[in-house]
């Protein structure tokens, strides 16, 4: 396969011509140096033959110059013999080494001799050396002897430059190549249809181009969207909140006791406003505090200080989100969940950051029990991916029975993935709630640890650009799901 | 949640099961096995079972739950020659004291380290770091009955345990150890409250320290506990402490408690009952159980049950300080029976699932970008003003949410805007390939409300104005928007090169090239534009509780 270049080359000579590098050059339209280039990789090929000569240039000196104006020496000297000078009387008319080299070189041609101390005409020759000359300034150096070149050399009246010549014959185009061959393809190629009569150029296709970067969604933001769409498939109705809530909804709602531990500014970020609260469902709960209200508990005892719930915070589980939509869809069914960021008072580090996102369920409705949260969360997790799933009681204020779903995952064992419960009557009573409230939840950011195989969780709320280009939108060697 | 260690050898010997077989049960009973050694086992119990704090109320639980051992545990309390007078001075400041008498306990180094131990997780956990409860133990045979509950001032002395010399209250306070870090909880009081015997020595000045001279030694046999707080509490903790003691061999004797207008006698180690009718246990748990079923659950648990048929009778164990309603019972009757046994079932509820209106529109926004070639990326909220106004070149937003207590002077508010954040990012990311083109969809909150913003960036060597109009003019195209460009004095762009959008004539957003000090603030070395829009503003984002 020829290239674009090397065709143009071949197709602009005449075969069997020697060209000099210029003439190919003006004839192809290429440079000197592509010319070169193209002629070797012809050669290595067998289409072209490279001669290189060397050119050798003559050219008067000004010396010469001056002789063949003026007369040369010899010549002079002969003249003034013949009118008889003696040889002091010449070498005063054209001076004593003038008339010493006339009258050594009429010696060396034999013209004259010296008998007695006196200059004697012998015989007479033409001068060659002028008409030599006379060739070299017409640029017919060609026409002199070597013999009389080797003597004007000598005698400094001509100079000598040599040079090399490159000269390229073409020795025959083979009969395939003389298609078009198209590299790029081009409007105009289209619009001519000129690729009909041409090839295409075939590329290395081994070579990589430049790197691209696609436009994608977050895999972490891929993961909440998997687990959003499980929601909505099991006919769950997305709700979403505020991250400042009252400590009423995050805390009290739920039966956090006010003096617990999870509510301190140890853990929990507080802001130091307060918004008013007083209505039914307030007082209920603070009663439910106090002294178990109608709710057949004991409360918590102590007294139950409306300020304190009237403190916002940001909220510390979307769990404050699903209480308060459940006080105001208190009809069953209901069946509602809730992705969204929560907030701890926490240093960060690998597995804690102060902010993160969390997944909440709730099934409010009159025929279900604790089975049937077993079964929901184990629909939930069988969707996700995992096909073990076992349960363990747990504890959490808010939920009566409680229970830890643990997932079975290859190489780590039985992992803890949440927890589930079903809401007290200390909750659910107090703000109306007509029936059981199945619940569970989970640290979303663990789920994505284990799928995207990560150990440091801040680098999904730190991204870097590297790792996010990396990190395929579908990956061929997920394990599970 | 306070983390335990116990003894294998102790263990096995106690429960009289192997180790292989408490290992297996042990966290279906309701807990989280920390640690696996040779010679012990390290178990984090949840904060509601304040009597598995010790041996002895894990050796009560399990061999309950491994058939050793069914039913109610029975704790005897002898009559008792015992008298504590409380003062009505003491009201304010910690108006409730209950105690026992525990006799004949050999007391081994083994048995107080279980004391202390237990002592300082109840402090922690019903206590409230000692606010609510704090226990004192004492040598009996030097406490000289009858005793008297009072408040006395800050110059009351007497030696403190630890101390050789007299030291007054106020001194305590300022400088024992123990007073340095519990005396918040008498913080603006005048009175303080002191157990004082017949001989008007101080015994223990509650919640703080004990006196020295009834410290407990090897050589004590006989103790005296007390337990000082506000509420039923103090029962709670007084009665996982006395059962725990029981259950080591000492016999309890009871104390009278006289108050001005009543008399308490405690410990009471009877046992409440409540009453659970079946179906509730049925309807909550889901499935249908055998009575025989709910109440060899029950025994396991170590419940007495005195009456079923369609109700259950049931009794709690005096060291149960978590039952405060029917449905904890209805929980350990779930344990009681095994988790592992409930066959899960999917709830019958049927509803339709609706997706909320702010994630549609997020979504859309995702898909816009991600066609122009953009990158997600999410950031934290939390922020701090310097990167948020000063380093943007913009005035400081008064909306904000400022956080009371940070923990770092990076996270001190949350932000109100997301550019910042997606310049701070490109900052991050100096040494990754350009053109860099990111975009984040998310929240932000003003004015305690969360609102819905897209913002995004880009940069390369050649980024301009123009392209940051194009993908304006793209995304507003794709949310089908009639929209309007008016001048900005947004001092994050660079002048005569930033653009306010309006919809509707509301400013909905702004875009422009970012100023080069910005750029110089974050070590940014190549142009950057970018954009950021309030879609709260032009779109119903729905229900935002």
């Amino acid at each position: 396969m020829l290239s674009p270049l090397e065709l143009a080359l071949l197709k602009s000579l005449e075969i069997g011509r020697r060209f000099s590098v210029d003439e190919a050059a003006e004839l192809s339209g290429m440079k000197k140096d592509t010319v070169f280039k193209v002629v070797q990789y012809l050669k290595e090929k067998g289409l072209a033959e490279i001669e290189t000569r060397i050119i050798r240039e003559y050219s008067l000196t000004e010396e010469g110059k001056k002789y063949l104006e003026n007369g040369f020496p010899e010549e002079k000297v002969l003249r003034l013999l013949d009118e008889g000078r003696a040889l002091n009387e010449i070498e005063k008319e054209i001076g004593k080494k003038e008339a010493g080299i006339g009258i050594g070189w009429l010696r060396k041609k034999g013209i004259v001799a010296i008998e007695k101390g006196r200059v004697k005409v012998k015989e007479r020759k033409p001068f060659e050396e002028r008409e030599a000359l006379k060739l070299l300034e017409r640029g017919e150096a060609f026409r002199i002897s070597d013999e009389l070149l080797r003597v004007l050399l000598k005698r400094k009246l001509v100079s000598i430059e040599e040079h090399k010549e490159i000269y390229v014959k073409i020795l025959e185009i083979p009969e395939a190549e003389l298609k078009e061959v198209i590299s790029d393809l081009t409007p105009e190629i289209l619009l001519t249809g000129k690729w009909k009569e041409a090839d295409f150029l075939k590329y290395d296709i081994k070579i990589p181009s430049e790197d691209i970067f696609t436009g994608k969604i977050h895999p972490y933001e891929r993961i909440i969207s998997e687990c959003r769409k499980i929601f909505l498939e099991m006919g769950f109705t997305e709700i979403k909140g505020n991250y400042v809530q009252t400590s009423f909804w995050n805390f009290d709602a739920l039966f956090q006791p006010q003096d617990h531990p999870a509510r301190d500014m140890q853990d929990t970020f507080y802001l130091d406003e307060y918004v008013d609260l007083k209505d039914e469902q307030v007082e209920a709960v603070s009663k439910t505090h106090e002294n178990g209200w109608k709710t057949g508990s004991t409360g918590w005892g102590g007294e139950w200080s409306l300020k304190r719930a009237e403190q916002l915070v940001l909220r510390t589980h979307t769990t404050a989100i699903t209480i308060h939509h459940l006080a105001n869809n208190s009809e069953p069914p209901v069946k509602a969940f809730c992705i969204d960021r929560v907030f701890r008072r926490e240093s960060i580090d690998a597995t804690h950051l102060p902010e993160f996102e969390q997944l909440e369920g709730v099934v409010l409705d009159r025929k279900v029990g604790f089975r049937d949260l077993l079964g929901l969360l184990r629909e939930f997790f069988l969707k996700m991916g995992f096909e073990d799933v076992r349960f363990r009681p747990g504890y959490f204020p808010y939920t009566e029975p409680s229970v830890e779903p643990e997932v079975y995952v290859e190489g780590l064992g039985w992992v803890e993935l949440g927890g589930a419960g079903i809401f007290r009557e200390e909750v659910t009573l107090p703000l109306g709630i007509k029936d059981k409230v199945l619940a569970w939840g989970l640290g979303i950011g663990r789920l994505a640890m284990l799928r995207l195989g990560m150990k440091d969780l801040r680098r999904l709320y730190v991204p870097d650009i590297g790792w996010l280009r990396k990190t395929p939108v579908i990956s061929s060697k997920k394990g599970g799901k | 949640m306070p983390v335990i260690q116990l003894f294998w050898d102790e263990l096995e010997r106690l429960v009289g099961r192997g180790r292989e077989e408490i290992l297996e049960k042990l966290p279906m009973l309701g807990c989280d096995i920390e640690r696996v050694e040779e010679e012990t086992i390290d178990i984090e119990f949840f904060p509601n079972r304040p009597d598995l704090y010790s041996v002895e109320g894990v050796v009560r639980a399990l061999r309950g739950f491994l058939d050793v051992e069914h039913g109610y545990r029975e704790y005897r309390v002898e009559k008792g020659d015992w008298k504590v007078t409380v003062e009505s001075q003491v009201f304010e400041v910690r108006p409730r004291i209950v105690s026992c008498i525990v006799r004949d306990i050999e007391i081994t180094d083994e048995v107080i380290r279980s004391l202390m131990e237990i002592q300082e997780d109840l402090h922690w956990t019903i206590g409230r770091n000692r606010r609510k409860m704090a226990i004192g133990v004492h040598d009996l045979s030097k406490v000289y009955f009858p005793l008297r509950y009072t408040a006395v001032d800050s110059s009351f002395s007497f030696i403190p345990l630890d101390f050789e010399n007299v030291m007054s209250v106020g001194e305590i306070l300022e400088k024992h150890p123990k007073g340095k870090v519990y005396s918040f909880i008498l913080e603006g009081k005048d009175r303080f409250p002191m157990i004082i015997d017949s001989r008007d020595e101080a015994i223990s000045f509650p919640p703080i320290i004990n006196a020295e001279k009834t410290r407990v030694t090897e050589d004590t046999t006989d103790l005296f506990v007390d337990v000082t707080g506000f509420d039923n509490n103090v029962d709670s903790a007084l009665n996982i402490l006395t059962t725990m003691l029981s259950d080591r061999g000492g016999k309890i004797e009871e104390v009278e408690i006289m108050y001005p207008d009543r008399t308490e006698i405690t410990p009471d180690l009877e046992g409440k009952t409540m009453t659970v009718r079946k179906d509730e246990i049925e309807s909550l748990l889901g499935f249908e159980l055998e009575n025989k079923e709910i109440e060899l659950a029950l025994g396991k648990m170590r419940f007495g049950v005195s009456k079923s048929n369609t109700e259950f009778e049931i009794r709690i164990p005096p060291y149960r300080a978590d039952i405060l309603h029917r449905w904890d019972i209805i929980e350990d009757i779930a344990i009681g029976y095994g988790y592992n046994r409930i066959e899960p079932e999917y709830p019958p509820t049927t509803t339709i699932g609706m997706r909320h209106s702010w994630n549609e529109i997020r979504d859309a926004s995702k898909e816009i970008m991600t066609g122009l070639g953009y990158l997600e990326v999410i950031t934290f909220t939390l922020t701090n003003e310097r990167t948020q106004y000063e380093k943007m070149r913009r005035k400081f937003n008064a909306d904000c949410i400022q956080v009371m207590h940070p923990i770092t002077e990076e996270h001190t508010l949350i932000r109100t805007d997301i550019l910042p954040k997606l310049i701070e990012l490109l900052s991050m990311n100096r040494h990754h390939t350009l053109p860099q083109k990111i975009f984040e969809v998310g929240d932000v909150v003003t004015g305690m409300k969360n609102r819905l913003r897209l913002a995004a960036c880009s940069t390369h060597s050649r980024a301009n104005f123009s392209e940051v109009r194009s993908a304006v003019q793209a995304v507003m195209k794709e949310l089908d928007l009639e929209w309007g460009v008016t001048d900005c004095d947004d001092g994050i762009f660079i002048e005569g090169r930033r653009g306010k959008i309006t919809v509707e004539e509301k400013d909905a957003g702004v875009f422009g090239e970012i100023h080069p000090e910005v750029l110089e603030n974050f070590q940014i070395m190549n142009p950057v534009v970018g954009f950021e829009i309030d879609l709260s503003t032009i779109f119903d984002t729905g229900i935002v509780l």
